[in-house]
């Protein structure tokens, strides 16, 4: 296996003088982190749960004021904490929001993240929003406009960030690039990193038929800077069934197996466990971030 | 081969506004029909806006029940899509939404139930403010006293409803465990809507001090303020009402 040469050149981008997110871990990082909604904001602060990192969805840190900042700040000095955008639309045809972007930079210079990521997706066009993470037909032109709109959130906040790729359940006709080709040359050209979600890989292998493994054989391992874990849904119609990424349950057996094929390719990698519908008690997170952390143990037990 | 520009244009009008744009030709069949694919992000945009409006709204969404919330919320985001991919701002016309949406006749009260939620909102979310140090009016000549410009609370809002909306929302509270009965003819509320540190709550005011606050709020100077108060309720005493609220915390700063 070759990790040499398909790994970040060194080449300069356009953002050559930013250094790699995955370049600069923080220790806390080598333990397995969760996502903190708000209903586990007293848990976590009275409990300290036994995980590495938090997450939080940047967009809900948006107001200006009151409960959510406040334990943002507050639990921030217990754990680090990392910033994971829904709403940039990063790939739609519109500019990007400015006030969108300003409060993003607000939040990251009162929060300093260890990490900072968005969506290989759109949301948004004609200045009508979705909120929803919508797949991108892969080719040549959508390459370039990806490259270009990370490439502003880069020099925006002046840091660079990780690109996750999103479970679909549809294919264009059009796309000439398979995903995760897509996504490696997203992350070489632009200097951003690469949020590799375990979960959204099985769930659009499944959707759309392509084998998960050739997925990760296809992404370079110094291009990850975080892996994400969820649990997904399978919704059955007349005609066939469609996997669908809900994140509101634990993460199943095939997605802990294919993570274990991960953790052997992208080695000490931050890796979060995800679940925010139908939010359960705060030790259920944290025994599947328990989980994960076993699942590291093993492999790098292994490798030693 | 459409440009990603058109391809998003079309998109959006076809998932979300039903309008056919030949997009199946370009989805990737596979097993389901590009339209079954199609159909799950129609369903799950719906979904998604309803249950933030669900989070916004929830007294509303008790009053008209589960199925009437939904098909009320996919009304709304045809009506009022979302402009921003920050959802807090997704429902600020539920309100006017409210009022005019067959249907709902029947609870005229819908409206004010759906202006105080919003208000709760908006002051949960605005920013925090320290308390008003009255050590500094000595800074100022008394005689220019009436021309004190005082500031609210940035995580405060004032209203006024027909109905008694504080009643409403009390008894639709999940942990309300008393009288259920609500006398719709009792008169309307003034309000104010505070946030002093993380919880937002609702104070009644008397007319006088709902228009003083209200004066203050849209820039008028201290003696206008008392001036219009005082035409509204003839005993206002304005320098008690000023230490009241200054030590409510509703007015938190003041410049000349």
């Amino acid at each position: 296996m070759s990790t040499t040469t398909d790994g970040r050149s060194s080449t300069s981008t356009s953002h050559g003088a930013i250094p790699a997110a995955q370049e600069t871990p923080s220790p806390a990082l080598s333990r397995a982190g969760i996502g903190l909604r708000a209903e586990h904001y007293r848990d976590v602060i009275e409990q300290r749960p036994p995980v590495g990192w938090l997450e939080v969805h940047s967009e809900n840190y948006f107001g200006n004021g009151g409960r959510p900042l406040h334990y943002l700040d507050r639990i921030r000095t217990d754990y680090p904490v990392s910033l994971h955008g829904v709403g940039l639309s990063l790939g739609s045809t519109d500019p990007l929001s400015d006030a969108h972007l300003n409060k993003l930079k607000s939040l990251v210079q009162r929060c300093e993240p260890v990490l900072i990521s968005e969506h290989l997706a759109w949301g948004s066009v004609a200045g009508r929003h979705f909120n929803d993470l919508l797949p991108l037909p892969y080719r040549a032109e959508e390459l370039r406009h990806m490259v270009e709109r990370v490439s502003q959130v880069q020099d925006w906040l002046q840091r660079p960030i990780l690109i996750e790729n999103l479970s679909s359940y549809l294919e264009y006709d059009t796309s000439d690039i398979p995903e995760w080709e897509f996504l490696a040359e997203l992350a070489r050209r632009s200097g951003c990193g690469i949020l590799l979600d375990i979960n959204n890989v099985y769930v659009s292998a499944r959707n759309h038929g392509f084998d998960a493994q050739e997925y990760l054989r296809g992404i370079p391992p110094p291009l990850v800077g975080e892996i994400h874990l969820a649990g997904h849904t399978v919704k059955t119609f007349t005609d066939g069934e469609l996997l669908i990424d809900t994140h509101d349950q634990r993460v199943t057996a095939a997605v802990w197996s294919l993570y274990r094929d991960a953790t052997r390719r992208f080695v000490n990698v931050p890796v979060l466990i995800e679940w925010d519908a139908q939010l359960p008690a705060l030790e259920v997170l944290v025994d599947e971030a328990r989980r994960a952390q076993m699942i590291l143990s093993d492999t790098y037990a292994d490798v030693a | 081969m459409p440009t990603l520009r058109d391809l998003q244009l079309d998109f959006a009008a076809q998932v979300y506004d039903n309008e056919a744009r030949g997009l199946d030709a370009h989805v990737h069949a596979n097993g389901l029909t590009g339209a079954r694919r199609l159909q799950v992000y129609r369903n799950n945009h719906i979904s998604s806006l309803a249950e933030a409006l669900r989070a916004v709204y929830p007294v509303l969404h008790r009053l008209v029940g589960d199925e009437f919330f939904t098909h009320l919320a996919a009304s709304y985001v045809n009506a009022h899509p979302s402009r921003s991919g920050d959802l807090h701002e997704f429902g600020a016309q539920v309100p006017e939404f409210v009022a005019t949406f067959p249907r709902l006749a029947a609870l005229p009260y819908s409206r004010d139930v759906a202006v105080l939620e919003w208000s709760y909102h908006e002051v949960f979310h605005a920013a925090d403010h320290v308390p008003l140090d009255l050590t500094r009016l000595p800074s100022v000549a008394p005689q220019r006293y009436g021309e004190l410009k005082f500031k609210l609370h940035p995580a405060s809002r004032l209203l006024e409803t027909p109905y008694p909306v504080l009643r409403l929302w009390q008894v639709n509270q999940p942990d309300y465990c008393g009288g259920l009965q609500v006398d719709l003819r009792s008169g309307g509320d003034r309000m104010l809507v505070i946030r002093r540190a993380l919880d937002v709550e609702f104070e009644l005011l008397d007319r006088g001090g709902y228009a003083f606050l209200l004066a203050l709020r849209d820039g008028m100077d201290f003696a206008t303020a008392s001036d219009t108060a005082s035409a509204v309720q003839p005993d206002f005493d304005v320098g008690s009402a000023l230490r009241d609220f200054v030590s409510r915390q509703a007015i938190v700063d003041f410049a000349l």
